[in-house]
């Protein structure tokens, strides 16, 4: 079939309009982002000549190794931490229709909140003579308050707080994209409720739960004010490092351990996107 | 590294910041006019001009004190416009210089962050002397700064944990048979260096005998308190919120804060003895565009009665030697600058920090982290 000329020019145009669109971020991210970030790298290359003395250095830094690992293993509990109690919201928040916007609520409100009021709340909560420790102890399960707050355990449960929204929103959304006539099916077929779950609904969510999963997991690896402010005195976090270091004006080294920080972040995000689903769960949730 | 009194943090950590004086908002009004403040009615010619001078603060009551104190008398004396900036940090003087952006034409800091940067480079300015008035005492002078606010960093505990006995000393504040309850000290988060003098002095150090520190001893004198201590601060709002919130019996505390938490009635105390003398200082960015103005301001808020109208304004002391006069007897009492107060404190030596915080705060965080 023959193409007539305007019809060929608005084609060529309709194939420039997106990049045109996506112009102005592009522009502005890699001026405001992908340069900064660029000669922060730099950075960590000179002290003050060419050198990779902050790299080579990091293997035996037992405070690098300590704090990398403190960051890792946090990371990991906050994200099993919100697998765990999201899976089930997002479950109740597919099924039934009419507490879905109540639970919508429940779950984005910390999301709207400032870190910083969500953060006090905690103080106010866990505190040696807080909401929690005093019912405790009206209630005679303890004779004297129990130390939470500034301790792992304080960060972590406010981490799991905020970060539960980004475990929730992917595992209902792949939750959603299931045909309900498939779990119909397999109850047809003589399959248990539990075991519908197990075989049809479980696997085929997967994508949002991978999805979930590296989102939490990285997002956990950068946190910063919250274990400053409810963690305990030994736990200082990657991101606390850098600030330290650039406070205390070694920017060499606080760069190379952004680069690590980043990289860190970047193998993650790597080795997933090679898990099957992951990319599908990312086109559902942007749908 | 920081060692600001009292101001909110701007910058990164800007939320912490917030939060923490947030929390402590209510009980740190400043405390204006409840005498009348000491007028300045002329000032030399040589400290007259035009133009502006852009001055980085700690932001906060310190300011709102600063700008009462003696940035409105010096616009009207001097006929130089002042622009206060809250947010005064090392990193971001040292980030103006070397892109050659220098948008503040002085910066309250510390001498310990003035020469930290000057080891590594060129970011500050001479001091003019010949400005600078005699009545300024000669250990506040230094080549690249002039030291303008006498603070101190001390032992605070709550008066209701004891039963009426009172700490005196780092000695009790290690002894937590004696003084039940958790501690909270100064950490190293916001680039502070940490409070070695006191580990030592607790370990038996005679304060005239700290300088040069013994590492290695004040760690071993760590040690004995380290998981009591619940909370290594970098803020100044957060030793008090700690207190405040009973979540520590001691901690140590920027004295500034302390008179604000107990005019709000909580049950709290200063230990004066074996505290940490310290000071905040002008510095001039390496090429600030008005740096002219800046010599001018910095020699005039030096002198005698700009210094005592800050005093007034918030309990932090003078560098002037003939401030005292213009300062009420009850007033003195709270302040660092006072002789029978200063007496007790321990003159903190920023040059042994500045020499050695390479090799001391690693050596510090490797401590902690085990």
């Amino acid at each position: 079939m023959a193409v007539s000329r305007p019809f060929a020019a608005s084609f060529a145009w309709q194939r420039t309009v997106p990049y045109l669109l996506a112009a102005p971020l592009l522009i502005f991210m890699l001026v405001f982002y992908a340069l900064p970030v660029l000669s922060m790298l730099m950075r960590s290359f000179f002290n003050p000549g060419l050198t990779l003395s902050n790299y080579t250095s990091l293997p035996d830094d037992v405070v690098f190794i300590k704090v990398f690992w403190n960051t890792l293993y946090t990371s990991i509990i906050v994200t099993l931490g919100t697998l765990l109690l999201g899976y089930p919201v997002a479950l109740a928040l597919v099924r039934t229709r009419r507490l879905a916007p109540l639970i919508l609520i429940v779950i984005m409100l910390p999301f709207w909140t400032s870190v910083l009021v969500r953060s006090y709340a905690w103080m106010v909560l866990m505190g040696r003579h807080g909401l929690i420790n005093e019912a405790m102890m009206a209630a005679g399960f303890l004779d004297r308050p129990m130390r939470l707050l500034n301790t792992p355990l304080a960060t972590q449960i406010a981490m799991v707080h905020i970060l539960l929204p980004y475990m929730i929103l992917p595992i209902a959304n792949a939750l959603r994209q299931i045909d309900p006539s498939l779990a119909r099916a397999a109850s047809g077929l003589g399959a248990t409720p539990l075991g519908t779950f197990r075989q049809v609904i479980l696997p085929l969510s997967m994508p949002g739960v991978a999805a979930g999963t590296l989102l939490v997991f990285v997002l956990a690896l950068g946190f910063y004010i919250t274990p400053a402010m409810v963690g305990g005195p030994r736990e200082i976090t990657l991101s606390m490092l850098i600030a330290q270091q650039v406070d205390q004006l070694n920017w060499s080294y606080a760069a190379c351990l952004s680069a690590v920080l980043l990289a860190t972040a970047l193998v993650i995000i790597g080795a997933a996107q090679r898990l099957p689903g992951i990319g599908n769960a990312f086109k559902m949730s942007a749908r | 590294m920081r060692k600001q009194p009292t101001h909110l943090h701007l910058g990164r950590r800007t939320a912490l910041g917030l939060v923490t004086a947030g929390l402590a908002a209510p009980f740190i009004r400043p405390s204006f006019a409840q005498a009348a403040w000491p007028e300045q009615t002329t000032i030399p010619d040589s400290l007259k001009g035009t133009g502006e001078v852009r001055i980085a603060t700690f932001g906060g009551t310190m300011q709102d004190t600063q700008i009462k104190a003696y940035f409105e008398p010096f616009e009207k004396l001097s006929g130089i416009k002042v622009r206060a900036f809250p947010g005064s940090d090392p990193t971001k003087v040292k980030a103006m210089v070397e892109t050659g952006n220098v948008e503040w034409d002085m910066a309250q800091l510390s001498r310990g962050s003035i020469m930290n940067l000057m080891k590594i480079g060129d970011y500050f300015e001479k001091i003019d002397y010949s400005l600078v008035d005699d009545g300024v005492g000669q250990e506040y002078r230094f080549e690249y700064g002039l030291e303008m606010l006498v603070w101190a960093q001390v032992l605070a505990y709550r008066t209701d944990a004891f039963k009426g006995a009172k700490p005196t000393g780092w000695a009790d504040f290690w002894d937590t048979k004696k003084f039940p309850g958790e501690r909270a000290m100064f950490g190293t988060n916001s680039g502070g260096w940490p409070e070695m003098e006191f580990a030592l002095m607790a370990a038996g150090v005679p304060a005239d005998k700290l300088y040069p520190l013994d590492v290695d001893k004040a760690l071993a004198s760590y040690e004995k308190i380290k998981k009591d201590v619940v909370k290594w601060w970098d803020t100044g709002a957060v030793p008090t919120q700690l207190l405040t919130d009973r979540e520590v019996t001691m901690t140590t505390v920027w004295n500034g804060r302390m008179a604000a938490l107990q005019a709000a009635g909580v049950p709290a105390a200063i230990n004066w003895n074996q505290g940490l003398l310290k000071r905040d200082a002008w510095g001039i960015p390496k090429n600030a565009k008005n740096k002219v103005n800046a010599q001018k301001f910095v020699a005039y808020s030096t002198m005698a009665i700009p210094q005592a109208r800050v005093a007034l304004g918030i309990p932090y002391g003078s560098v002037n030697n003939k401030s005292n006069e213009f300062i009420p007897a009850a007033r003195l009492e709270v302040l660092p600058s006072a002789p029978a107060i200063k007496s007790q404190l321990v003159n903190y030596n920023y040059d042994w920090w500045i020499a050695n915080r390479e090799v001391v705060i690693p050596k510090f965080n490797k401590w902690l982290l085990s």
